[in-house]
């Protein structure tokens, strides 16, 4: 190849593409150039710790070894064969040292920190220094998540480069200067962002420490245990740190294609929720005080009577955050045991798409990304949000279609968008067209979950292009995973039972949803599988236990249409879900293996092409693309759904939207530290709306809805739509679609 | 008198100012503009070249080449910059304010010149944000400029710096410029290439541009026969600390050092004696009385004697001076100044000042002796900008060149002069351009 370079390190040459990096093309020749703050995925080196000087010919002085990148003929020296380099690396190492204050034996750090690893390596004996080091208030509260000692803090900027130019949030910043220089958030504000928890990760030294963990281990008494995040549909890929049988926490395990090394906080820190106060660790039944325990046996005794009893009157409600190992084992003990094969799907799901299937990495190097949908994207598919950052930064135009979007439509657009875009004379439609790297996602409910989308996608000639393609970003962590297993299990029509004999509630999601609680009034019993007593109180007429994902084994279908491995981390409080679902399969003559490896291989024979489930291990691959199918034609697009809300309807009215944000559900509920990223209680408006009610940002307004009233603040939201109030579903309490907002 | 003074770049001034239009115009203001628009970019390029005009602010890099190497308009899809460094910071320096104040035309002249010679029509003047009458005069120069439509196409912008030494580096000045902490950046790439905004650009001194209308006026050639080979032209020579008379003298590059002290500077006051020059600015290496009496003010003749012209910012100190003091107060400005971007001196600047202040109580050890070398040498060639370095060569330059002095402190337990010593007049210390207490320690 005409591009590559030869590079001499240390009298070792090396070949590597022009351009590498001086640090990756030593690292290829095996030698190391120790570093602190570079890091390549926080853009372009900034040279500021100086670890890294090293000789290169030709050159007078030091050179910092990240800042260069391979050239031809390039003769470098390091450390470890020049006295000059070796000198600088010394006095680096010991000017970093001079005000470090050395507390390895309390630091969260240690064991686990490269400047104790490097000081090991490279660095002195002893110390000549004999002032005073600088000591400093600490910890210092960067956020209820993130504990920051200024003391340990050696300036690498890492932190603070990462907060604006990865998250671009401009949050953490560094004020003063010279030896005064301390990161801080703006006037000492919290760092109240979705992925702030990285800085953590990214911290050389033990300067920014996660409030969870502080002083919960050792580094050698922790196993790091590889799975995967199964709170959302991107499934980034994690460790989690496992002390005596406790997750202490959740640390990113980097999927290049998937998530980049980054998490999101809700990844990261809702790990306590395992241990929440209200966990349920046996099962219950309702007696006449309420719900009352029982024993394992009794309880699969009552769920086999109230099997019988419904027989194929029972309507299952899931949740979309089962493995599809559970989801199939269910849908075989229902289905096949029983006939029952009417189910509640979280949401619709589509095949079509698989014929644009690419990473999510790709986003990164788009021409031109266009989102259609009522949602924002990282509260449905937050790590995506950092792969469309990179891509603007990276020159992609980015245009998004919705309420908040940059170009502005009422809710509902997604679909009259999309259309829009296929018609000729259509701006970001014909780049779409021409671009050799186009990506559009949905993003928001609607659309038959993807079907919309792949027509389009379709239409703009996305399949032939491999640089191209289309997410959509479903609601639930493997809705599409559940769709399929539940599918699979059999192949029966789906009937709906009317009335329905039993209804059994699958996962907190769905315990947790107002629809679910709906159908509930009208089945005959309710078994709920639930993690949280709060969950089942009230409605459940048996409660079965259920575990996390971060306790089971299994298999997680993400957004891409990539299988990703979920294994368990710990050992749950309760029985595994297949250990008792093949128990009670067993009693309907359908035979079950407890056994997630085993149940995965006869799904994956029906479902996943047969793909061997050890090919999940590590970093999973994304299976090639399909020859498009046209979807099944879904509900033809409303017409008014483009048309501005306000005109809808008489002056005065909102139309409501509501949204789920990133910080929300029963595993979030439960974290007290999580508690400030949680929204306020407030309505967006637009400054037209807000203008025309002389409404100002912190004022309290009440909204009322057809004999519903409630009081929010008013926050005015300049990126919104005229006509559109919005707010957090977790404050929209039982709000009709339509609105009128008074300040109080 | 020894040699003569031409004077270009307060050429006209008769000792006063020309901050009224019509006083620059008697005096030929303008036609440099009006034949440089005349010509082609290249063409204006080679007029500068041939004058061999260097860099005014330190670094003394031929300016015509500078403009080279902006890409043309054609190479690169973006605007083009002109950024002119009026952070006129460096101790002992004050030529560019007295510039800005008495020929502001004359300087702007230059911008339009620079902006046609690399086809930009965006210059930014970033100017030190103490100088208050100097940006009033720019402003006020700019409005009578704009009465008269001179700017043309280019739109001239003042931006007021916000009091930091780091932003005269000309990377750390575009950050500023940008709206971000004033630290400087890697290179490469260089602003040639990208500097503001990532976008072409040419980061040039005031004294420099300012030159550059007179060369444009009298011809490359005709300026060239100023000053000396390689240090062509003349040079505002900013002459402090210890003489009679300090102030700015415009010379011809070549004129002895000796001579800008004893003519011009009228001696050493108080009828003391010469001890020591610092020659160029606080970050030039000092010069002793035996030195500086052999040098001439230019390139050449300085680098021979291990040190540089720097900013001409030239500082006289007499007898009374312990150059320990000194070595503390310089190196606390550099403490006080470092950006704090990278480890060597953010760390080292601080760690070298805690080292002479402790021989300069009398606590020093012999082995504090051989630490300050050591930290120093550790400084020097490993920071990301000259910040650093120029700490601890200033430092290392005094202890070089007056070792006696600091083995006293060492040997007495105490310093030498016994409260004799006097910096007045010499470089201000930190505590006194400083409010803010917590960083006002000694």
């Amino acid at each position: 190849m005409s591009d590559l370079v030869k590079v001499m390190i240390d009298d070792r040459e090396v070949e590597v593409p022009k351009g590498t990096g001086l640090v990756e093309t030593a690292a290829s020749a095996g030698i190391e150039i120790p570093v602190f703050c570079y890091e390549p995925r926080l853009g372009a080196p900034i040279g500021a710790c100086r670890m890294c000087l090293v000789e290169v010919e030709g050159l007078p002085k030091l050179q910092a070894g990240c800042t260069l990148t391979a050239q031809d003929g390039m003769v470098v020296k390091t450390a470890a064969s020049s006295e000059k380099a070796a000198e600088g690396q010394n006095a680096t190492l010991e000017f970093i040292l001079v005000n470090h204050p050395l507390d390895c034996p309390v630091c969260d750090k240690g064991g686990e920190c490269p400047l104790q690893d490097l000081t090991f390596r490279y660095g002195p004996g002893n110390t000549r220094m004999s002032f005073s080091k600088i000591t400093l208030e600490k910890p210092i509260p960067v956020s209820p998540l993130i504990a920051l000692d200024r003391e340990r803090c050696i300036l690498c900027y890492r932190c603070t480069r990462f907060s604006s130019d990865v998250a671009e949030d401009n949050q953490l910043v560094a004020r003063n200067r010279g030896s005064h220089t301390e990161i801080s958030t703006f006037e000492s504000d919290p760092y109240r962002a979705p992925f702030s928890g990285n800085v953590i990760e990214l911290c050389p030294v033990g300067a920014l420490t996660s409030t969870q963990y502080r002083f919960e281990a050792r580094p050698w008494e922790i196993q790091n245990v590889p799975t995967v995040c199964g709170l959302c549909p991107v499934g980034c890929n994690v460790n989690a740190t496992v002390r005596e049988g406790k997750v202490k926490r959740i640390l990113s395990r980097n999927h290049p294609e998937v998530d980049g090394g980054w998490l999101c906080d809700k990844g990261r820190f809702t790990y306590p929720h395992l241990t929440a106060e209200d966990r349920i660790t046996e099962p219950l039944v309702r007696g006449k005080l309420g719900l009352e325990p029982v024993g394992w046996d009794a309880a699969l005794d009552r769920a086999e009577e109230l099997l019988r009893g419904a027989g194929t009157r029972i309507v299952t409600a899931l949740s979309g955050s089962e493995s599809v190992e559970q989801a199939y084992a269910l849908a075989r003990l229902l289905r096949v045991g029983l006939g029952a094969h009417a189910a509640v799907l979280p949401e619709s799901t589509s095949d079509a798409l698989d014929a644009f299937r690419l990473p999510l990495s790709s986003i990164a190097s788009a021409e031109i990304v266009v989102i259609v949908g009522d949602d924002e994207v990282a509260d449905r598919a937050p790590v995506v949000d950092l792969w469309l950052r990179a891509a603007r930064r990276n020159g992609a135009e980015i245009v998004h279609y919705g309420p908040t979007g940059t170009e502005q439509t009422g809710p509902g657009g997604a679909a009259a968008a999309l259309h829009a875009l296929t018609e000729s004379g259509n701006g970001p439609g014909d780049r779409l067209r021409s671009a050799e790297r186009a990506i559009l996602i949905w993003s928001g409910g609607g659309g038959g979950g993807g079907a919309r989308l792949a027509e389009t996608a379709h239409a703009l000639g996305l399949e032939g292009k491999p640089g191209s393609g289309a997410f959509h970003l479903p609601a639930t962590p493997n809705g599409r995973g559940v769709a399929a297993a539940w599918a699979a299990a059999a192949d029966e029509d789906e009937s709906n039972p009317e009335p329905i004999g039993l209804l059994i509630v699958s996962g907190d999601e769905a315990a947790a949803d107002p629809a679910v609680r709906v159908l509930a009034e009208r089945a005959e019993n309710v078994i709920a599988i639930t993690m949280f007593h709060a969950l089942a109180v009230g409605w459940a007429d048996l409660v079965l236990p259920a575990t996390s994902s971060l306790e089971s084994d299994g298999t997680l279908l993400n957004l891409e249409g990539r299988l990703q491995r979920l294994r368990r981390t710990v050992i749950a409080p309760v029985p595994d879900e297949l250990a008792w679902l093949s128990n009670l399969a067993g009693r309907f003559d359908v035979e079950l293996s407890p056994h997630a490896v085993v149940v995965f291989d006869e799904l994956s024979a029906r479902a996943f092409g047969g793909v061997d489930g050890s090919e999940l291990n590590g970093t999973a691959s994304l299976p090639a693309r399909t020859p498009y199918e046209a979807p099944v034609p879904a509900a033809e697009v409303r017409a008014a759904a483009s048309a501005k809300p306000s005109d809808e309807h008489f002056l005065g009215e909102l139309r409501l939207l509501r949204y789920r944000p990133l910080f929300s559900g029963p595993f979030v509920e439960r974290v007290g530290e999580l508690a400030f990223q949680r929204p306020t209680a407030e309505l967006e408006l637009s400054t037209e709306d807000a203008t025309r009610r002389a409404i100002a940002t912190g004022d309290s307004v009440v909204v009322r809805s057809n004999g519903t009233s409630i009081e929010l603040r008013a926050r005015i939201n300049r990126g919104l739509i005229a006509g559109v109030a919005r707010v957090a579903d977790e404050h929209a309490a039982d709000l009709h679609l339509h609105v009128e907002v008074v300040k109080l | 008198m020894t040699a003569p003074r031409p004077e270009v770049v307060f050429a006209g001034t008769n000792g006063g100012t020309l901050t009224e239009i019509a006083a620059y115009e008697a005096v030929g203001g303008f036609e440099a503009l009006v034949k440089s628009r005349a010509l082609s970019p290249d063409e204006v390029i080679a007029e500068l070249n041939a004058s061999n005009l260097r860099g005014r602010g330190g670094a003394f890099f031929p300016t015509g080449r500078k403009w080279s190497f902006v890409p043309k308009p054609d190479k690169i899809d973006k605007p083009h910059y002109l950024v002119i460094n009026a952070d006129e910071s460096e101790p002992g320096t004050f030529k560019d304010r007295e510039i800005m104040l008495r020929v502001p035309f004359r300087f702007l002249e230059g911008c339009l010149i620079a902006a046609h010679a690399i086809e930009s029509q965006h210059v930014f003047v970033y100017i030190r944000g103490e100088y208050e009458a100097e940006f009033d005069v720019l402003e006020s120069a700019l409005e009578q400029m704009r009465a008269k439509d001179l700017l043309g196409e280019v739109t001239i912008v003042l931006h007021r710096g916000a009091g930091a030494y780091i932003c005269g580096e000309e990377t750390a000045l575009l950050e500023s410029l940008e709206g971000r902490r004033g630290q400087p950046r890697t290179k490469p790439p260089f602003p040639a290439i990208a500097g503001l905004y990532a976008s072409p650009t040419a980061v040039n001194n005031v004294e420099s541009i300012t030159s550059a209308t007179t060369v444009m006026e009298i011809g490359g050639a005709e300026y060239a026969k100023l000053g000396v080979e390689n240090s062509t032209g003349t040079r505002v020579f900013s002459l402090s600390g210890n003489v009679v008379t300090g102030g700015n003298y415009e010379l011809p590059h070549g004129f002895p050092l000796r001579d800008l002290i004893n003519d011009l500077g009228g001696g050493i006051a108080d009828g003391r004696s010469l001890k020591a020059v610092i020659p160029g600015g606080s970050s030039t290496v000092v010069l002793t009385a035996d030195e500086a009496n052999r040098v001439t003010l230019d390139f050449d003749s300085l680098v021979g004697a291990g040190t540089a012209i720097g900013s001409a910012a030239v500082i006289a100190l007499d007898d009374r001076c312990c150059m320990v003091q000194l070595a503390v107060r310089v190196s606390q400005f550099y403490e006080h100044e470092s950006c704090g971007k990278c480890t060597p001196c953010r760390v080292g600047t601080k760690w070298l000042t805690s080292i002479l202040q402790k021989i300069e109580d009398g606590r020093g050890t012999q082995a504090d002796m051989d630490l300050l070398v050591s930290v120093a040498e550790r400084i020097n060639g490993k920071c990301l900008c000259p910040l650093g370095d120029s700490d601890a060569i200033a430092v290392m330059s005094y202890f070089d060149k007056f070792r006696d002095e600091f083995q006293a402190h060492v040997d007495e337990g105490g310093c030498p002069f016994h409260g004799t010593s006097s910096l007045d007049h010499l470089l201000a210390p930190v505590a006194m351009h400083v409010h803010n207490e917590a960083v006002a320690h000694a």
